[in-house]
């Protein structure tokens, strides 16, 4: 694995976020099954099973968590595509409070 | 329904690569049907609010700028910003693609009920996730109507046996049950 330089690395952080500028939110609600937000986050978004679990856990303890990170438009196709399977989601800018 | 007495009381489990299957007895698959049904028709066009556009709606946009009256239907279809304006115009692009995936989700369930008059239903991943859908759809409803974003389940659990959301509760805590079964079965196969 290469290790980057921390210089670098932060320069690359820097440009994906001004690049990636929005989020998408989703937010607790208490309907949806916990299992059932797992799963949603990994078939639509391809995230393992840890990784969903830990943002389902952070819905759920939180009430909201950002599960995805983008443009405008990616984060509005993401915000359709969960409210097709009904978790609560909503989409605004990165640097908006959440 | 709650009766979960039976060896039909398993849900869903896997059979096989691709396959998903569950056995319902006649009332089950009737309870199951009638509740679709409700969301198919619920999802059918809104008539509030509404104007006829062809061109619009054969581009996909609908005139619905503004979110839903009904509390079932404003939960199914919700607001994509915080904010009224950038919602709004959200709403306007995309409210009709969502309902009709929604639809199509209900409508895949009702097909496989309708067509399953020995209570056996089996479908392939692509149809579980259309179950998934349709199943978490009725319980959202359910759930208005519940009010469960308001009351505890201790609450919901004591209900007094001549209230009629007794049996609400009793059909939304069995599709949780349910769909939960069938999450197992999809979860299986995803290690």
């Amino acid at each position: 694995m290469v290790k980057l330089d921390e210089k670098v690395e932060e320069a690359i952080n820097e440009l994906f976020s001004t690049d990636k500028p929005w989020v998408t939110i989703v937010w607790d609600d208490p309907v949806n099954l916990m299992t059932y937000v797992t799963y949603v986050l990994m078939e639509l978004f391809g995230y393992t099973k840890e990784k969903a679990h830990e943002l389902m856990m952070k819905v759920h303890t939180e009430g909201k968590a950002v599960v995805s990170t983008g443009s405008r438009e990616e984060m509005e196709h993401d915000v359709a595509r969960l409210h097709e399977y009904g978790l609560w989601a909503t989409l605004q800018r990165g640097d908006q409070a959440l | 329904m709650t009766d979960h007495d039976s060896d039909k009381q398993h849900g869903f489990h896997r059979h096989g690569d691709n396959a998903f299957v569950a056995e319902f007895s006649q009332s089950e698959r009737e309870v199951l049907i009638n509740l679709v049904e409700q969301i198919i028709e619920l999802l059918g066009e809104r008539t509030d609010n509404h104007v006829d556009d062809p061109l619009a709606a054969m581009v996909g946009i609908t005139t619905h700028d503004s979110p839903p009256e009904d509390d079932v239907l404003l939960r199914l279809l919700p607001n994509a910003y915080a904010d009224q304006v950038d919602a709004a115009e959200f709403r306007r692009y995309t409210e009709s693609t969502l309902r009709s995936k929604k639809y199509g989700h209900s409508m895949s369930m009702r097909i496989t009920l309708k067509s399953a008059e020995d209570g056996i239903i089996e479908f392939d991943h692509d149809g579980a996730n259309d179950w998934l859908g349709a199943m978490n759809d009725i319980r959202l409803a359910l759930g208005v109507r519940l009010k469960v974003e308001q009351t505890s389940h201790e609450e919901l659990e004591l209900l007094a046996p001549d209230d009629p959301m007794r049996g609400v509760y009793a059909v939304y805590s069995w599709l949780g049950w349910l769909q939960e079964s069938l999450i197992v079965a999809l979860m299986d196969e995803a290690i």
